[in-house]
């Protein structure tokens, strides 16, 4: 079905969307964060492309179009937006794992997906192609990787990424193994343009974690405590 | 007959790497200063650098001893020797005798031993702070280094790096994936190795920054030249690789002198390229801290694991 140099062609594409959810991973910098997502995101759509001109399937050109329109364009200034509403240029605070132990825990999730690919999946006749198998290999360890950004990254602007990495590991691995419906893609593009919406008219609120804005919404019920200091300044006048 | 072809290879590429490596140093100096809208040093400039410290008298600190001596004609004598199993542009015969890549990463660990124990040797505390900075950097990089030639082993079934150009040189597919991501660790490899921007900075001195020339301080006239040689080869030689592996075209196995002709102006004009790159790489990043480093040799070493599964698991 697949031509040789497209399949080669289509094997870089995928080792290159790796290699960027890598730097995603290790990223600190919050705007070359937001500029890798977005190449990841034409990485994404020229592989689409790629398949369209191999199978003429319509449904992967709309794909690719609105994967530049929306996760290449819109998106990332979205998030532009926001990074410079809130004043963030970097974000340094970590919670379970360092971005290297991540990168080293992200190695034995692909080693794990790849192997239980391997046993499970090995009887489908996709996989008569060894491309099929990598890319959704590739797809499968790209949602883990961008749920230890998720789970790893303190700031929320962070973890928005990392949450659209995983929507595009989603998105790599239908594009190889299951065919999703192009409403479903859509939806879930939707989805993704309301979040970062959502995180923009939240921008004021969102300092720098989910637990100081959680404080800021909620004046009444968990007051701001009062030093001790100020009060017997109190006492004294 | 055979013999006669491998040694006139040897003598060409030796000649090659002696001659033209200074020349990529001064250009990654001028692609960075046009990157910092100044001009530059001219082209030829650490030619003239270092024939100019080949007519100083070399000065030895009263505290130091043979090891200070030696240390440059083991960097020189060993990066030599390394050269002969980086074809640059002529690939020789298939033998055993040159090009198994174990021996290559230690010869340049040998030159590098030699280094800092040179740093150490005068007792001045610039040196010895640069050797434990570049010893601390080196068993981070090291193992790094060995997965990456271990994936490019497993990459081309082979472990002597004439084969693998040849290999590279003979695949019909445009490019393989599994050697882009090699190539990427290569360069990271290379960056660190030739102590460029985000681990070392060239052009500084007496900084607190200095890893590679604080080591060198203590070194004079034509010592001095051969240490700055030899590190001026040294990243010719891993471009070398680099390039060899990932864009082959125009390598020749035979030698007439027109296969030669056109294969040494591909290398140069990739080399070139690559030059460039690293200039515009080492422009477009900070000196980082010593302690973030290994998350860029993390980055290598994920790159070169996941070959490693693809290549033994698919």
């Amino acid at each position: 079905m697949i031509i040789a140099p497209v399949e080669n062609v289509a094997q870089i594409l995928i080792v290159l969307i790796l290699a960027t959810a890598a730097v995603i991973i290790m990223k600190r910098d919050i705007r070359s964060l937001i500029k890798t997502y977005a190449f990841q995101s034409l990485l994404l759509a020229v592989m689409a492309l790629l398949l369209f001109s191999a199978t003429g399937s319509l449904t992967l050109l709309y794909l690719a179009i609105i994967i530049i329109v929306s996760k290449v364009l819109i998106i990332p200034r979205f998030m532009g937006i926001v990074a410079k509403r809130l004043n963030i240029k970097r974000d340094v605070k970590f919670h379970f794992l360092s971005p290297t132990t991540s990168l080293l825990a992200s190695i034995v999730i692909i080693l794990f997906v790849y192997l239980s690919f391997s046993s499970l999946l090995s009887e489908l006749n996709r996989f008569n192609s060894s491309i099929f198998f990598l890319g959704a290999t590739v797809g499968m360890s790209i949602v883990f990787m961008g749920m230890i950004v998720i789970f790893t990254r303190k700031q929320t602007i962070t973890n928005i990424v990392g949450y659209l990495t995983m929507e595009n590991g989603v998105v790599l691995f239908s594009l190889f193994l299951t065919e999703l419906p192009l409403l479903i893609e859509v939806l879930i593009i939707v989805d993704l343009i309301m979040l970062t919406l959502i995180a923009t008219i939240l921008a004021f609120g969102i300092d720098s974690t989910i637990e100081e804005f959680h404080n800021r919404l909620n004046p009444f019920i968990s007051p701001p405590k009062e030093t001790p200091q100020k009060q017997s300044e109190d006492d004294e006048q | 007959m055979d013999y006669l072809a491998l040694i006139a290879y040897g003598i060409l590429n030796m000649l090659f790497v002696l001659l033209i490596s200074p020349l990529f140093i001064s250009l990654i100096k001028i692609v960075k200063a046009h990157a910092q809208k100044r001009k530059g040093p001219p082209l030829l400039q650490t030619y003239r650098n270092l024939a100019k410290l080949l007519k100083k008298e070399t000065v030895y600190s009263s505290n130091s001893s043979w090891i200070m001596r030696a240390t440059p004609l083991v960097n020189v004598a060993a990066i030599l020797v390394a050269s002969l199993f980086v074809p640059m542009i002529i690939i020789p015969q298939p033998t055993d005798l040159v090009g198994n890549i174990i021996l290559f990463l230690y010869l340049l660990a040998m030159a590098k031993f030699f280094m800092a124990l040179s740093g150490l040797d005068a007792g001045s505390t610039f040196g010895g702070m640069g050797s434990s900075r570049e010893m601390a950097i080196s068993a981070l990089i090291e193992p790094v280094v060995i997965v990456v030639f271990a994936a490019m082993a497993f990459a081309f079934k082979t472990i002597n790096l004439p084969d693998m150009f040849r290999d590279a040189l003979a695949s019909n597919v445009l490019i393989d994936p599994v050697i882009i991501l090699i190539s990427i660790s290569l360069f990271i490899i290379i960056i660190v190795e030739s102590a460029r921007v985000p681990v070392d900075n060239p052009e500084t001195h007496l900084e607190l920054t200095m890893i590679h020339e604080a080591m060198i301080l203590e070194q004079s006239g034509k010592n001095l030249a051969m240490m700055e040689l030899s590190s001026a080869m040294k990243q010719l030689l891993l471009m070398g690789v680099l390039i060899n592996i990932l864009v082959p075209w125009g390598l020749t196995a035979d030698f007439t002198p027109q296969a030669i002709l056109i294969s040494l102006g591909a290398f140069l004009l990739k080399a070139v390229i690559l030059a460039v790159i690293i200039g515009l790489f080492e422009s477009s990043c900070a000196k980082s801290r010593l302690f973030r480093l290994p998350g860029l040799f993390a980055i290598a070493l994920f790159l070169a694991i996941i070959t490693l599964i693809i290549e033994v698991f698919a």
